[in-house]
């Protein structure tokens, strides 16, 4: 009998597998454990976190460290992803001619169209004219609220209102006829005076109807044709909101603008072919689908994309003391996301949804870290150091204790950094692929969509599902279903979307409703995993054809997620593929498979030397 | 109203920077109500009274105006009680928090300091504290005011930001002793709280 561990390092956990061989590779597993890794994956750090492993189940089977004989490690090669992203459009308002943000609170409701008069000048208009009132910073709501009565009483017909301050509600409550009143306009001093203007306040629970509307600018500011096709852009950055205003200038218009984000080459061994960036993820996955296997990308010098292919090789080059020129980029996942960012030239504030393409890099390097990492691991755990066969294969072994499972199967390893994909045919070849982009990936789209700017709240987001506390005393499900607690929610949960974590309720600091977030949570995770599964199952099935693999086993830290898998098998499915969770010897779950797999291997090249 | 034996007292803030005069009248014993969309405002012993100023001077007439004005701008309504039970400001906030219909209060002390209080709580914890009252302006007190109702309205507002600056205390620690003092010798125990009639009023304005 003998001692050994397989350990699997991978790019946020290291597992481990203790069992004990007999002299006809017959297999008796002790212990499993599990620690987040130290350092990248595959490079020397890495020694610390999985000798704390490796001690750990040996204690729990109850064995000393001096009995061990052989640690087994995953050839680790290291599968470092890169991420980044780069907004591809920005919207940019000249010469103010629009206020489209959504403060809490308007005013009043309906459509006011007149004349821009600043609030200190309104007693001087002639009776009859028709204005729209801005007033600016330091009034006070009675002021104002008196001195647009005053107006009125003269025969001023001030039909909207403008206001610096989140005070809509209070002047309207003391006006004698109420108007649409727009506040919360932080920059309200820039607001051009003297010119026709529209000030459109929708009623609770409805979006603006006229200022969104092309034809309905056109209608209230006499417009021609080729005016209103300039005006076009305006109306379309207004759709949704609850209030909005639309003043008219000479030569102010908004505009949505592409960024030059630069060029992508990719090099394949099919041929190579550019993508521009700026042209959304689909066309750079388009052209990396005419030449993969990918065997290196390029981003042209001096622009976004270069910067950010740049970025990934220098870190990857720093890790791995590879020579720059030496890292080879071996597969690229983009996406299409949004950013939430300040429109140019706006007046208050405003956000404008614009479009972003999220890339994420695959990297393979040299051999060269494991044997370091092999003899730092000898060192220090005084046992002998195998560094065993490629992870997907690994993986496919592991998978294979599965109960209920057997050959051909395919499986799916979802990781933090990367998604694996491995076929074994049951003749004994293993074809397996690494793509980039998983579960990393999903908290960086979480994290900027929601435009939280909080990577762990983010990762919170991705995990659990959430809920909204009603009471102190029970919370709304995502799914409807309400439960119930003996004890009070903490304070800071009060009223907010919370997410359910196995510590308790974490509330998340986002104006965001429940529904938003698990859209943008789903609609991520089907983007990143879903699209990845099925690239990676065409990569090593049978001729490309997904139809004829028939099961499929997910495996990996993201198969625990409440969502992913399920969401794997729907589109599976569509393909008569069955898929399902892995459950390593029966008990371990998702985890553990690669750790198994090297135990696996090692008792059968073990007896068959015998 | 049953209300007898301490007939009405009207206090007069009196004209002051902001030129605004703050009357104050009970309108007898504080009735719990059942609509869910008002805030009760639950004052202080000596706050409108006794003091007409918060530990940095600024006038308890333009404090409340700021509060209210805070709730109406998100279209709820507000109520103002006075606790004279107690100078204690948990049980001010929450007592007022039990005799709101949505559950939420805000409670004030004459120096300043604040909380947004709910029925729910336990009476020592709280939705939003303010413990350091020299630190806290109007803009403050407006944000209170639309925080609370948010609450009320079932929504999830951001927490105002609280301002804290690490020489408040030793500067102000002195005054804020003497004025708890003060307020505390106001207090009636086992006195019901009272409802308030409100009138904010400005010369010159119509």
């Amino acid at each position: 009998m003998t001692l050994v561990a397989g350990v699997d390092i991978g790019n946020s956990t290291t597992e481990a597998c203790v069992a004990e061989i007999g002299q006809d590779g017959d297999i008796r597993y002790l212990a499993a454990a599990l620690a987040p890794t130290t350092g990248v994956k595959g490079t020397t750090d890495n020694v610390k976190g999985v000798a704390e492993v490796v001690r750990e189940a040996l204690a729990r089977a109850g064995r000393d460290q001096a009995d061990l004989r052989t640690v087994l490690i995953n050839e680790a090669t290291p599968v470092i992803s890169g991420l980044a992203m780069e907004t591809i459009t920005e919207t940019i308002i000249t010469e103010s001619t629009m206020i489209g943000h959504n403060p809490d609170t308007p005013g009043g409701a309906g459509l006011g169209v007149g004349v821009t008069v600043a609030f200190g000048d309104l007693l001087r208009r002639s009776p009859g004219e028709e204005v729209i009132c801005v007033a600016g910073a330091g009034l006070d709501f009675e002021e104002v609220a008196a001195g647009i009565n005053r107006a009125a009483a003269r025969g001023v017909r001030v039909t909207g209102a403008i206001v610096r301050s989140d005070d809509a509600t209070l002047i309207v409550n003391r006006l004698r006829e109420p108007i649409p009143v727009v506040d919360e306009v932080t920059l309200v001093e820039r607001v051009p005076l003297g010119m026709r203007a529209a000030v459109e306040v929708a009623p609770p629970g409805h979006t603006i109807r006229t200022l969104s509307d092309s034809y309905g600018i056109a209608g209230v500011f006499d417009l021609d044709a080729e005016q209103t096709r300039m005006i076009a852009p305006v109306a379309r950055a207004l759709v949704g909101n609850r209030s909005a205003v639309v003043v008219r200038t000479p030569s102010g218009e908004v505009t949505g603008r592409r960024i030059p984000a630069g060029e992508l080459t990719l090099i394949g061994e099919r041929g190579k072919a550019t993508a521009e960036v700026g042209s959304g993820a689909e066309e750079i996955m388009r052209a990396l689908r005419r030449v993969e296997p990918l065997l290196d990308a390029a981003g042209e010098p001096g622009t976004h994309v270069g910067g950010m292919l740049a970025r990934v090789r220098g870190t990857m080059s720093e890790l791995t003391a590879t020579p720059l020129d030496g890292v080879r980029i071996q597969d690229v996942l983009a996406v299409d996301t949004f950013v939430p960012q300040r429109v140019r030239g706006g007046l208050a504030g405003e956000f404008a949804l614009e479009n972003a393409v999220g890339l994420a890099a695959m990297v393979r390097t040299s051999r060269g870290p494991m044997e370091l990492l092999a003899a730092g691991l000898r060192d220090t755990l005084g046992a002998e150091v195998l560094i065993g066969g490629v992870e997907a294969e690994m993986a496919v072994l592991g998978a294979l204790t599965t109960p209920g499972a057997g050959t051909p199967v395919a499986v799916l390893d979802l990781g933090g950094g990367s998604t694996d994909g491995a076929l074994a045919t049951g003749d004994g070849t293993v074809e397996s692929v690494h793509l980039a982009g998983a579960g990393d990936l999903v908290t960086s789209l979480i994290d900027s969509e929601l435009g939280l700017e909080d990577r762990e709240a983010a990762e919170e987001i991705k995990k659990h599902p959430l809920a909204k506390a009603e009471s102190f005393f029970h919370v709304r499900m995502e799914d409807g279903t309400a439960r119930f607690f003996e004890d009070p929610l903490p304070a800071e949960a009060f009223a907010r979307v919370v997410v359910l974590t196995d510590a308790g309720p974490r509330p998340i600091h986002t104006r965001h409703g429940m529904e938003k977030i698990r859209r943008v949570r789903r609609a991520a995770k089907r983007r990143v995993f879903v699209a990845n599964a099925l690239r990676a199952l065409a990569r090593v099935a049978p001729g490309g054809d997904i139809r004829r693999i028939g099961f499929v086993v997910v495996l990996g830290g993201s198969a625990l997620d409440f969502e992913i898998p399920e969401m794997i098998a729907a589109a599976v499915a569509e393909y008569g593929v069955v898929s399902g969770t892995g459950n390593v010897r029966g008990r371990e779950g998702p985890r553990n498979a690669v750790a198994t797999g090297l135990v696996v291997r090692h008792a059968m090249s073990a007896h068959a030397l015998r | 109203m049953s209300h007898t034996a301490s007939a009405a007292t009207v206090s007069a803030g009196g004209p002051a920077a902001g030129g605004y005069t703050l009357r104050l009248t009970d309108k007898g014993p504080a009735q719990a109500r059942h609509r869910a969309d008002e805030v009760v405002i639950g004052v202080s012993p000596a706050f409108g009274g006794l003091f007409t100023k918060t530990i940095v001077g600024i006038p308890h007439a333009e404090v409340l105006r700021e509060l209210l004005a805070g709730v109406e701008e998100q279209g709820v309504h507000a109520r103002v009680v006075r606790v004279p039970a107690s100078s204690d400001l948990a049980v001010i906030a929450h007592t007022a928090a039990k005799l709101s219909g949505s559950g939420i209060a805000v409670g004030i002390l004459s120096r300043g300091t604040t909380m947004i209080h709910q029925k729910d709580l336990v009476r020592l914890s709280n939705l939003e504290l303010f413990p350091q009252a020299p630190l806290l302006d109007l803009e403050t007190f407006r944000l209170v005011g639309h925080n609370a109702a948010r609450y009320a309205k079932g929504e999830s507002p951001q927490p105002v930001a609280s301002r804290n600056d690490y020489m408040a205390r030793p500067r102000w620690q002195a005054k804020a002793a003497l004025l708890h003092i003060k307020e505390t010798q106001l207090v009636r125990p086992g006195a019901v709280p009272v409802e308030l009639e409100v009138s904010i009023t400005r010369a010159g304005l119509d």
